[in-house]
Formats: structure tokens, C-alpha cells, sequence
């Protein structure tokens, strides 16, 4: 029996530990590549779906859809050419609902009741109300009151007005998140509240708030779709169903929006999860 | 010469809890005063009445000159509770440091914001300040990155920027691992070597010897003993304070068997 040295044991231990590692590194890796082969997959089955092929299955015909993919190739930068402003409206509409959410949040939790009591009456009248609604509202509602807006501007509120709404409860757990604690120890150094407020409490509930808020954003740029029922914006779903109904190839027009709104939620995802997995690192 | 601070017949209700029933206490400058007490005994109230983080229903409240009358809401109360804010430094349980601000950062924060002075200023101060609780080589580390005792150093060094004339510790080493609680102390020790006024809620009996002018025992929201440690700790008076003493001594010599424990042990409820 040869004598195994304390040494040897720790090299021994050491070397089960490596190769422990590197085999669930393995199931990780292997997990991830299965998965990505099955959406490869999963897509050819799509784009088959799609392919317009004439088959026999013994006795039985099959036809898949045939699209019109002249059609597509001679519309394909029209309708593109709607995501500049699909972004330009989701930007311009976020921004809006994030000051609208910070001060629904701040009076839902302020002690001054005419502050609480418009805070919970926004809310309440927005999340009340279908969005489409809210679109048309100050898209064709408004000029019967003397107030004309651009299809654009219309959208843009109603947007945001309806995003801050649904964000100010993103933004109250972002403040809620703050411990009491963090409000003494500002308060015990002689800051005012407002002081407190702005220094120490908001930096750390957006912090809090960043990763939903990108989820709001996405769900936004599809949102967006809805000011098309106003006519006069021009972006992505306005501009399919315009060629589509031209020409009617609505199947064709509506497959490319989709595939526009599908890869730009992909590629905003992305980085999503890119900011997310910075902010988890980032443990400050 | 006159007390730095004054408390006068304070009292405080939570709802319908009579927490504070009327305290009592006058602080020399330089003094150090330990205030022990079984857990809901008022203690942290009392501190946390001193600097308004707890506004007391009744009483007066008096640091360095500046005197406030309970239970007042106008304009002119909130500038004087400011300005007791001013003079007084907090220590917290649970350190309370900002987590989205470097060390530096956190100690330079009062008296940029609040003093307003130039941050090339503030930061010397914050350099001076590290360095006096040790802690001068973290200063661009986050809070997360620290130790307990390292957070609680920093806090320590966050108030002492503001120049107080007196500072508070609620209960500085009650979150602490066993050997963390040490240098914390030792830190401590030091800031009232150097002079300052200290008013210290603490479990830490070895600390109130060693280091306290004073001991102050509260139990159901009053004060029952107040004096030297040499007389708290060799002829306790209360019932209250027999028994805290008691514990500490069990506590002693079950910890000086045990090897490693720190320099002070400590008596919990």
C-alpha cells in the first residue's frame, strides 16, 4: 500500500474539483447549443410553412403558403423605412411616462392628500381605459374642443400618459426598496428632505427601476403600433398596412412588420439582458 | 461651565406607548456617557429623541445652546432641529452607509450638500477623517465591498466630517460578527480619547468600563442609575442594573475560556 502524502491528497481534491467544474461547464454549454439548435430549427419549420412547395404525401396533396415575395423584395425599405419612426415615438413617449411615473410615484407616497389623491386619480382613470382609446382620444376627441393635434403628438401623449401610469408602480417599489435607514442617516447629517430625496433616495430606486424599465420600453415599441389607427404617423405597422391593402397582400405586408417588430424586440432584449447582468455585477 | 446637552422631562409616545416617561439628562463636553438597558427599555429612543429622528411628544431637547421644545410644528422648529442636526453626529445598528456612493463619496456627502463647502475641502476632511478610523485605503471601494466592521468605521467617519460637537451611537456594534465587534470599539475609543462628547447606546459592558465617564441605566422608559462605572459595576443599585451586571459577569467568564473572543464581550438580553 503506498503512502499517500497530505500533499498528494490536496493535488488529488484539487484535480476532482477541475474536473467537476468542467463537466457542468459542459451540461451548460451543451444545454445552450440544444437550444439553439431547436430555434433553428423550429425557424426552417416557419420559413417551410412559408415556402409556397407543392407536395404528395402518398394519395394526399399539401400545399404550403406561397407568399409574393416580389411584392415583399419591392416594398421591403417602404415598410423599414417606418422604424425610424416606431423608435422616435417609443423614445420620445418613454421619456414622458418616466417623468409622469417618478411623480405618480412620489404623490402615492406623499403625505399631503390633494398630491396622494392625484397621483391615485391618474392612475386610476388611465389603467381604467383601453390604450386605443386613450390614443383616439386625444387624436379625435380633442378638436371637438378646439385642441387639434398631430397624429404624432397624439400618440406620444396618449403613450405616455398611459405608460406613466403603469410605470409609477415600478417606480413606488423602486422607492419603497430605499430603507428607512438610508432616509435617517441623511436626515442625521442635516440634509432637508428635498436634499434627501434627490440625493439619496432617487439614484438608488432608478437603480431599482432600470431593469423594468427596459421591459416598458419594449413593450412600448410595439404599443407604438396603435397611433397607426390615427392615419398621419408613418411608422412600421402603418406603412405595412398601407402597401397591404393597396396591393391586397395584406399577408405579405403584415409577415415583414412582424418581422421588423420581432427582431427589433430581439436585438433591445439583448441588450436588456446586457444592462441587467452589468447592474448585477456592478454590486453598488 | 454649562452641559452641551440638556434633556428635560422628555417624553414619548408610540400611539398609545408610553416609551419615554419623562428623562432627564445633562452631558458635559468631553464627557462620554454609556446608556445601557434591556431591549425596550427606551434607550434608542432617547438617543434617536436627541437629534429628531424620533420627534419626542413632550420635553425639551437642548445641544450647544440650541433649544428645542417638543411637540411643536412651525417653520421656526424645524430650523432649530436643523440646526441640532448640525451639532450632532449619528452613528447607526446597521450603519446605513449609501450604498450607491464610494467611501469617499458618503464621507464627503454632508458637508458638500449640506454645508455646501467646496468638495476640494470636503475631501480633505474625508481623507482626514478615514484615516483617523483607519479605513483611508478603502476610500474608492463601494460599501458592498466592506466588512460589517469596516461599513460601521466609514459611518463613523461620515459623521465626524460634519465636525459635530457631540456624537450618537445607536447601538454601533449590535450587527457585527463576534470578531469584527473589536476594532469598531477600538475606533470608538479613540474618538473619545481625542475629546469628543459621546453619548452611546451599547450592550457592550466592557466598553462602558473601560471607556465611559459615565453609565447611564434605563429601564421602562426611565433613567434608574446614572453614574461612574466604578459605581455601576462594584455596588449596582436597581434591580435592573444588578441583572445586566450579573449577565456581563457570566458572560465574562464563559468568554475568557473560550479562545478568540474579543477584547469586550458583550451581554445581550
Amino acid at each position: 500500500m503506498p503512502n499517500v502524502s497530505d500533499e498528494d491528497k490536496e493535488t488529488q481534491s484539487q484535480a476532482l474539483g477541475e474536473r467537476l467544474y468542467a463537466a457542468e461547464l459542459r451540461r451548460q454549454r451543451a444545454f445552450r447549443t440544444h437550444v439553439g439548435l431547436s430555434w433553428g430549427i423550429l425557424f426552417l419549420v416557419l420559413m417551410f410553412l412559408f415556402s409556397g412547395q407543392e407536395l404528395t404525401l402518398g394519395g394526399f396533396q399539401f400545399s404550403t403558403i406561397r407568399l409574393d415575395f416580389e411584392f415583399v423584395q419591392k416594398n421591403l425599405a417602404f415598410v423599414g423605412g417606418g422604424l425610424g419612426q416606431t423608435i422616435l415615438i417609443s423614445i420620445l413617449s418613454i421619456l414622458l411616462a418616466t417623468v409622469l411615473a417618478l411623480v405618480a410615484a412620489l404623490g402615492r407616497l406623499s403625505n399631503f392628500p390633494p398630491f396622494y389623491a392625484l397621483s391615485t386619480f391618474y392612475v386610476s382613470l388611465i389603467r381604467g381605459t383601453p390604450l386605443y382609446l386613450q390614443i383616439f382620444f386625444f387624436f379625435l376627441a380633442l378638436p371637438q374642443l378646439g385642441i387639434i393635434l398631430p397624429g404624432f403628438v397624439a400618440g406620444v401623449i396618449a403613450l405616455g400618459l398611459n405608460y406613466g401610469a403603469y410605470m409609477s408602480e415600478i417606480f413606488r417599489a423602486g422607492l419603497s426598496s430605499v430603507g428607512k435607514g438610508q432616509r435617517e442617516a441623511a436626515l442625521a447629517l442635516g440634509m432637508t428632505p428635498g436634499q434627501v430625496m434627490r440625493r439619496i433616495v432617487i439614484p438608488q430606486a432608478l437603480r431599482f427601476a432600470i431593469p423594468p424599465m427596459g421591459n416598458e420600453f419594449i413593450a412600448m415599441t410595439k404599443d407604438s403600433a396603435l397611433v397607426s389607427a390615427t392615419g398621419f404617423v408613418q411608422e412600421l405597422m402603418w406603412r405595412s398596412t398601407k402597401v397591404g391593402r393597396a396591393s391586397f397582400k395584406n399577408l405579405e405586408a403584415l409577415i415583414m412588420a412582424a418581422m421588423f417588430y420581432w427582431v427589433m424586440t430581439m436585438i433591445l432584449s439583448y441588450i436588456q439582458g446586457k444592462i441587467e447582468e452589468h447592474m448585477a455585477k456592478g454590486d453598488r | 461651565m454649562s452641559p452641551i446637552v440638556v434633556v428635560s422631562n422628555l417624553h414619548k409616545y408610540f400611539g398609545r406607548l408610553h416609551v419615554l416617561k419623562g428623562v432627564s439628562l445633562q452631558v458635559e463636553t468631553g464627557e462620554v456617557v454609556c446608556i445601557i438597558g434591556r431591549s425596550g427599555s427606551g434607550k434608542s429612543t432617547l438617543l434617536r429623541c436627541i437629534n429628531f429622528l424620533e420627534n419626542p411628544s413632550q420635553g425639551i431637547i437642548e445641544v450647544d445652546r440650541v433649544r428645542v421644545v417638543a411637540g411643536q410644528q412651525s417653520r421656526e422648529t424645524d430650523q432649530l432641529v436643523h440646526e441640532v442636526r448640525l451639532r450632532t453626529g449619528m452613528v447607526f445598528q446597521e450603519f446605513n452607509l449609501f450604498p450607491h456612493m464610494s467611501v469617499l463619496e458618503n464621507v464627503i456627502e454632508g458637508p458638500v450638500t449640506v454645508k455646501k463647502m467646496d468638495r476640494r475641502r470636503a475631501i480633505e476632511i474625508a481623507d482626514m477623517n478615514l484615516e483617523r478610523v483607519g479605513m483611508l485605503w478603502k476610500r474608492d471601494e463601494f460599501p458592498a465591498r466592506l466588512s460589517g466592521g469596516q461599513k460601521q468605521r466609514v459611518a463613523i467617519a461620515r459623521a465626524l466630517a460634519m465636525e459635530p460637537r457631540v456624537m450618537l451611537f445607536d447601538e454601533p456594534t449590535s450587527a457585527l460578527d463576534p470578531e469584527l465587534i473589536g476594532e469598531v470599539l477600538a475606533v470608538m475609543k479613540k474618538v473619545a480619547e481625542e475629546g469628543m462628547t459621546m453619548l452611546v447606546v451599547t450592550h457592550e459592558m466592557g466598553f462602558a468600563r473601560e471607556v465611559a465617564h459615565r453609565v447611564v441605566v434605563m429601564a421602562d422608559g426611565q433613567i434608574v442609575e446614572d453614574e461612574t462605572p466604578e459605581r455601576i459595576f462594584s455596588s449596582p443599585q436597581h434591580p435592573s442594573t444588578v441583572a445586566l451586571i450579573e449577565r456581563y459577569r457570566a458572560s465574562e467568564t464563559t468568554l475568557h475560556e473560550t479562545p478568540g473572543s474579543h477584547k469586550y464581550p458583550r451581554t445581550n438580553e
